[in-house]
């Protein structure tokens, strides 16, 4: 009788050195933020809170996509889940931007919605040109709130009203020219190189200068705000609740 | 001075006083703030203005000899700016040819701005004794800080290219002729988007970009009304106007 492998964890770290990766590992998915996953990630993000060698963190998502977005699926016809989903992502963001650690996105392929809502938290974000990105949210009846306050610190109100009413996706190239992402590299082959560039120069700064500079800048701009970020968990799921999402969610399941 | 056409489920409202570069009166802008606040049931508003441009400011004629008129003006503009970031359904703004001053104010609430390459776009009325202090409230929740410190104390114009850079449009069109049909086509799109989603996620915005100070803006411009050095410089206009 053979022993089944361990399930496979759905967030893997990686640490070498003061450099850590974080991988989304649910690639079959194309790295969905489901329930299991999130509470994969808190527990690494707990980690990592707690790993003073630390300076730098890529975060990034295993096979071609960084993150498809909430696993909205999943959680349709559970009343209760659609909040429960929703404050977790909320509270994983709030998490990952507190970190001590400079946060950078490498973001390998797809990140949409909730998914280009976690390169928008990290500090610093690369891609390639061909990537997908954006937030589709209003096209599905569904409302952004969890990620609007980041892309809102990202690229500013006025520029984040424009990308959030109009949904759709965008290329890693206009992601670049909209400042929703930091660099767009030519093709997915450059991008271990450009992140690499990166992680070398920030590696080389003082964990304590990068640590506090980057606490005054989440005290600058309100990131740490919990209430706001659990008020769009509330209304992104009495959104999610109306007739019109709902209606819309299933026609495409 | 208001025309109303209703194109699908796009409220369009276009300034209509071509012959005078749809320059701003008390009587236009109370017919915007109506036609606006009746538009609450259209999926989108498109603002746009009659001709070649969008519009040339306040129509400062009619404050000649007339010291309440500056006020009213004031007034007026501040409750359109308001009822349009207040409206629950996206707004989408034609600013072609140009948006000055009040007209430029109109632009700072919208969520969706085409502009083309050579429009002229920003605050000259310092020049004239005024403060566009009433607009800057809402101009930073549209572009940020920086760029509103400038464009509120340089009367200087920019360019529809340089509005885009700085935030103060969305998209630059090349030619006058395509600025009203291209935010049409981006109106006509958001209109047709799932409605409770749209109108949920542009409340939330507005809650995520407050407006400080809205009040003490308006009082900072109504205070320079009647000032020896907005009468001397807005009498100036008029001798040079009359000289002309």
């Amino acid at each position: 009788m053979t022993t089944p492998d361990p399930q496979p964890s759905l967030v893997t770290l990686d640490v070498n050195g003061r450099l850590a990766t974080l991988t989304l590992n649910r690639p079959e998915a194309r790295n969905a933020l489901s329930i299991a996953l999130l509470d994969a990630l808190h527990a690494t993000l707990d980690q990592l809170a707690s790993s003073p060698g630390v300076s730098v963190l890529v975060v990034t998502g295993a096979g071609k996509s960084f993150c498809a977005g909430m696993d909205l699926k999943a959680v349709l016809g559970d009343p209760d889940a659609p909040l429960q989903l929703l404050s977790k992502l909320a509270d994983a963001c709030l998490k990952l931007r507190a970190l001590p650690m400079v946060a950078v996105a490498k973001v390998n392929g797809a990140a949409i919605g909730g998914g280009c809502g976690l390169t928008c938290v990290c500090d610093l974000s690369i891609t390639h040109a061909d990537s997908k990105m954006g937030f589709p949210e209003v096209d599905l009846g569904v409302c952004p709130a969890v990620v609007a306050p980041w892309l809102v610190r990202k690229i500013g109100a006025g520029k984040a009203r424009r990308v959030l009413l109009q949904g759709g996706l965008l290329t890693g190239q206009q992601a670049f020219e909209m400042g929703i992402v930091d660099q767009a590299v030519a093709s997915a082959a450059d991008l271990d190189a450009a992140v690499a560039s990166v992680t070398d120069r920030l590696t080389k700064g003082g964990p304590a200068a990068l640590a506090a500079t980057k606490g005054l800048l989440n005290r600058l701009d309100g990131s740490l705000d919990a209430t706001l970020a659990r008020q769009g968990a509330e209304i992104s799921a009495r959104v999610l609740e109306t007739p019109e999402a709902q209606a819309m969610l299933r026609e495409r399941r | 001075m208001i025309s109303v056409e209703p194109i699908g489920n796009v409220a369009a409202l276009r300034l209509d006083r071509a012959e005078k570069r749809n320059a701003l009166t008390p009587t236009m802008l109370a017919s915007l703030r109506g036609a606006i606040d009746r538009a609450t049931a259209a999926d989108c508003i498109l603002l746009s203005g009659v001709g070649e441009v969008f519009c040339a400011g306040f129509d400062l004629k009619l404050c000649q000899g007339d010291p309440a008129m500056l006020p009213a003006l004031l007034r007026a503009l501040a409750e359109c700016i308001t009822a349009l970031r207040d409206s629950p359904c996206p707004v989408v703004v034609s600013a072609h040819g140009a948006a000055i001053a009040g007209g430029c104010a109109l632009l700072a609430p919208a969520d969706v701005i085409v502009t083309n390459a050579e429009a002229r776009v920003g605050y000259p009325v310092v020049l004239l004794g005024i403060s566009p202090a009433v607009n800057t409230p809402f101009l930073r929740s549209l572009i940020g800080d920086g760029p509103t410190r400038t464009r509120s104390l340089d009367p200087g114009l920019v360019s529809g290219t340089h509005a885009l850079r700085i935030g103060l449009a969305h998209e630059c069109v090349p030619t006058v002729a395509e600025c009203e049909p291209r935010a049409l086509e981006l109106a006509t799109q958001l209109a047709l988007k799932p409605r409770y989603a749209l109108r949920a996620t542009r409340a939330w915005l507005r809650t995520l970009a407050p407006l400080d100070h809205a009040t003490d803006a308006l009082h900072a411009s109504l205070s320079l009304c009647g000032s020896p050095e907005e009468t001397g410089l807005l009498a100036a206009l008029w001798n040079k106007e009359t000289t002309k």
